[in-house]
């Protein structure tokens, strides 16, 4: 008997290749619905800090109450994968937070204790860490960084009734997903018209293009952002173009962008892929200035980016090289605990705020346990933190900040050097 | 009603045609090489080896490592010697063609008479195993990367098809003595201020102005250059397609003209006579891995290499060896000429989806080919439908 041996070999490769994409898919899955609320970044809902009483939702679990002679707090970092430079930032960061709180006899006569996971970089990794924290009995989460891991943990906490600090997670839409869900950073709403304003005003830019990466729920909403706020100045945007995390070679969309022939080119992806997006833009001969957010808060954009991202505009936090006590004291501790090195990214400070927001509360707590500890976090005012002072009374989880814009120069002079600091302002 | 062919090309641009095909048949090259190590096992073992991709990645790393010791670890300009690419890329070959030794003996030989899903799941295993227990012993942070530091080929060659309008040139020329006018008298007024970012009155007037200059001029300049049509070619990546030729014509040699190369077309064409007519089919089997791990270790590192700011993790070849895969498929998997045809077809197919706009499908363009490859002609482009005995 005869058959087709190519037809049917093939269907059978058909089926075990789909397999192994299946596998392989599992990381754009999870991280897909990562970015399933992406597609609200643009409705007004996501406000703000806007005070209103315009509820977000409660949580449904009742929480986990203090036990044993310890309390402990769940921290959340990406200790492993691309954003391990933040990750040990703000892990550091919340360390020296806890330490303090300790030294000087803990609360209630209790010590702190920091349990630590690794989210890996990754949404569904980030997911299984808040799950394993939340088993283990946290009072709270502090973490993460990315929104797209921090969403997962949101949503983890969200049935358990644990309130989470996160550290860096500026997607506008992430503290609507309910009332346990609080950050110390700036949202991308502010961040998006502040880099606008900065390209539009003091730069005279006014055609640009927007580059994104779909693949993380932070850039979509951050593009999302700036465009608006960009074309209600009267900015044009003449191109926008996406590429996936993980991706390396641009040129082909880069060759879309120069025929455009934008004058700045806002770039709203984290630090490893922006760095080569930019030496890949020269190389391509396109001239544009580069503007971006706070995902290109890390030095190691400077060696993919090479010579191509210096006189680059950025947003962040806030600066080292600001004059204010809490950041020299900050600035002391860190250094003592990691050998003089300077922290190389804004994320050391908003881990340390983070990890103060809980502390701070846990003190002002009557009971130890997890509702009462999210009451107390929503009551935080005034808080006088490194990144500046923070309140969430009354904000939606979204303290009002303010943001700097920097410009990217080589390490030996400073890396960011501050340009001009913008005072919260309204963007819709 | 609606006309459709209007909106199909609306907001494409021609003019960026020329360099778009380029652009794939650049990126193709690497996928063709990487495609060469599927075809290949595939002809003799009927194995996808889908840690292929992984032999990639790790021929990244070779390149890596070899670049530290040349040039020590630190990201800073260097000297740059003349044997630093050569045995950079002689030791990712070598490195790379080991691992495929190794894979082969002690993952696939122990598998090749069990049913041959079981060689599937290792592959994906083994995959899967280099992906993530990479991470435990490879450097992933702070991102390791060398283009920027290795490569000394990194301007363009820049050829214009035509020219730009005279006319709109000549526009363009005459804005610009006024914005330099205007940047001038805002630079003489800068060296007044304090601060660059909060100007005075009078420093806002002149930036506003000059704003408005420049701004006029490098519309009129962008206008003028986007009436030429220009290819840009950057020299690394010229060479780094000149290599994969020369290697390609170096495959086609052993696989043709050598007795180990008829050894492996009849292993090929039919493992166990080849067999019974003397042939040692493990050696040849091994030579196949050799061959194929070689090739796609090349590929990582010139794409390490010559690719401006690459960074190199352990998924660096996910994606490469995903689309690798499909391009294998495309030309007929098992067939030689196939894979260099679809690995071509594959990266212009990439540049296309974007040139017309749709970059957000830039990635799903390579299943898309997959799937409609088996639905209509599953034995692929230069495949041949072959009888089998049962």
């Amino acid at each position: 008997m005869k058959i087709e041996i190519k037809a049917s070999s093939l269907a059978a490769l058909a089926a075990t290749s789909l397999f192994s994409l299946s596998l392989v898919g599992c990381k754009s899955e999870a991280e897909k619905q990562g970015g399933s609320t992406g597609t609200t970044s643009g409705t007004a809902s996501g406000g703000g800090s806007a005070p209103s009483g315009v509820g977000r939702p409660a949580p449904t679990g009742t929480g986990n109450v203090q036990s044993g002679d310890t309390i402990k707090l769940g921290m959340i970092a990406s200790l492993t994968g691309d954003q391990k430079p933040w990750g040990d930032d703000s892990l550091a960061g919340a360390k020296i937070a806890v330490e303090e709180v300790n030294s000087a006899g803990g609360v209630n006569g209790k010590k702190i204790e920091l349990k630590i996971e690794d989210s890996a970089s990754k949404p569904e990794s980030a997911k299984t860490a808040a799950e394993k924290l939340l088993g283990e009995g946290v009072l709270a989460i502090i973490g993460e960084v990315s929104s797209g891991n921090t969403e997962q943990i949101a949503r983890a906490a969200f049935e358990r009734g644990v309130p989470v600090v996160a550290v860096g997670a500026t997607k506008t839409t992430l503290t609507d997903i309910g009332a346990h869900v609080f950050r110390v950073c700036y949202i991308d709403d502010f961040q998006g018209a502040v880099m606008a304003r900065f390209a539009f005003e003091e730069r005279g830019k006014k055609n640009m293009a927007i580059i994104t990466d779909k693949k993380q729920p932070y850039s979509q909403g951050l593009s999302e952002n700036f465009k608006s706020y960009y074309t209600k100045l009267g900015g044009q945007i003449v191109a926008e173009v996406s590429y996936q995390t993980g991706e390396t070679q641009f040129q082909n969309l880069l060759t879309e962008l120069k025929n455009k022939n934008p004058d700045g080119i806002f770039m709203s992806g984290y630090f490893p892929e922006v760095g080569p997006l930019a030496a890949q833009a020269r190389a391509a001969g396109i001239t544009a200035e580069f503007y971006g957010g706070d995902g290109w808060d890390s030095s190691q954009i400077l060696q993919s980016g090479g010579e191509a991202i210096i006189g680059s505009f950025m947003c962040n936090h806030y600066n080292n090289k600001e004059d204010r006590p809490e950041i020299a004291a900050f600035l002391e501790k860190f250094k003592a605990q990691s050998g003089g090195r300077e922290p190389g990214t804004t994320m050391a400070a908003l881990g340390y705020d983070a990890a103060k927001v809980a502390l701070e509360a846990l003190k002002r707590t009557t009971e130890l346990n997890s509702v009462n500890l999210m009451k107390e976090i929503e009551n935080t005012e005034n808080l006088s933190g490194v990144t500046g002072t923070i309140t969430l009374k009354g904000k939606n989880g979204n303290p009002p900040k303010r943001a700097l814009v920097v410009e990217i120069r080589p390490l030996n002079e400073g890396f960011q050097v501050f340009r001009k600091a913008y005072e919260y302002f309204e963007s819709k | 009603m609606i006309d459709v062919t209007s909106l199909l090309v609306a907001g494409i641009e021609f003019g960026s045609l020329p360099q778009q095909l380029l652009n794939g048949i650049l990126i193709g090259g690497v996928y063709a090489l990487i495609a060469l190590g599927y075809t290949m096992v595939y002809g003799v073992l009927r194995l996808i080896n889908f840690a292929h991709g992984e032999v990639y990645m790790l021929g990244a790393y070779t390149a890596l490592f070899v670049s530290w010791i040349i040039y020590g670890r630190a990201q800073d300009p260097v000297t740059v010697v003349w044997y630093a690419l050569p045995l950079m890329l002689l030791s990712a070959m070598t490195v790379c063609a080991l691992i495929g030794i190794v894979l082969e003996r002690f993952a696939y030989r122990p598998m090749r008479n069990q049913p041959r899903i079981a060689s599937l799941i290792t592959a994906i295993g083994l995959s899967l195993l280099l992906q993530y227990g990479g991470q435990l012993f490879l450097p992933v942070s702070p991102a390791p990367n060398i283009s920027g530091k290795v490569n000394p080929y990194r301007d363009n060659l820049t050829f214009y098809l035509t020219q730009p309008a005279p006319s709109l040139v000549r526009a363009a020329d005459a804005l610009k003595p006024e914005m330099d006018k205007a940047k001038a008298a805002l630079d003489e007024q800068l060296k007044l201020e304090k601060d660059e970012f909060n100007l005075s009155d009078t420093g806002l007037a002149l930036r506003k102005e000059f704003f408005e200059r420049q701004s006029a001029y490098n519309k009129a300049q962008g206008e003028a250059q986007s009436s030429a049509i220009s290819i840009t070619l950057p020299k690394g990546q010229l060479i780094m397609f000149t290599v994969t030729l020369i290697l390609m014509a170096i495959l086609r040699h052993i696989v043709l003209f050598t007795k180990s190369g008829r050894a492996m077309r009849a292993v090929s064409h039919d493992f166990d006579s080849a067999a019974l007519m003397g042939i040692n089919v493990n050696k040849i089997v091994t030579l196949t891995f050799v061959l194929g791990s070689a090739l796609a270790g090349a590929g990582a590192m010139m794409s390490a290499t010559f690719i401006s700011g690459v960074k190199i993790d352990t998924f660096f070849g996910l994606l490469p060896g995903v689309k690798a895969f499909v391009a294998a498929v495309l030309g007929g998997i098992g067939n030689i000429p196939g894979a260099v045809l679809g690995g071509i077809l594959m990266g212009v197919a990439e540049s296309l989806v974007v040139w017309a706009g749709y970059d957000q499908y830039k990635d799903a363009v390579a299943f898309l080919i997959l799937i409609v490859v088996l639905l209509f002609k599953p034995s692929g482009l230069l495949g041949s439908n072959k009888v089998e005995k049962v």
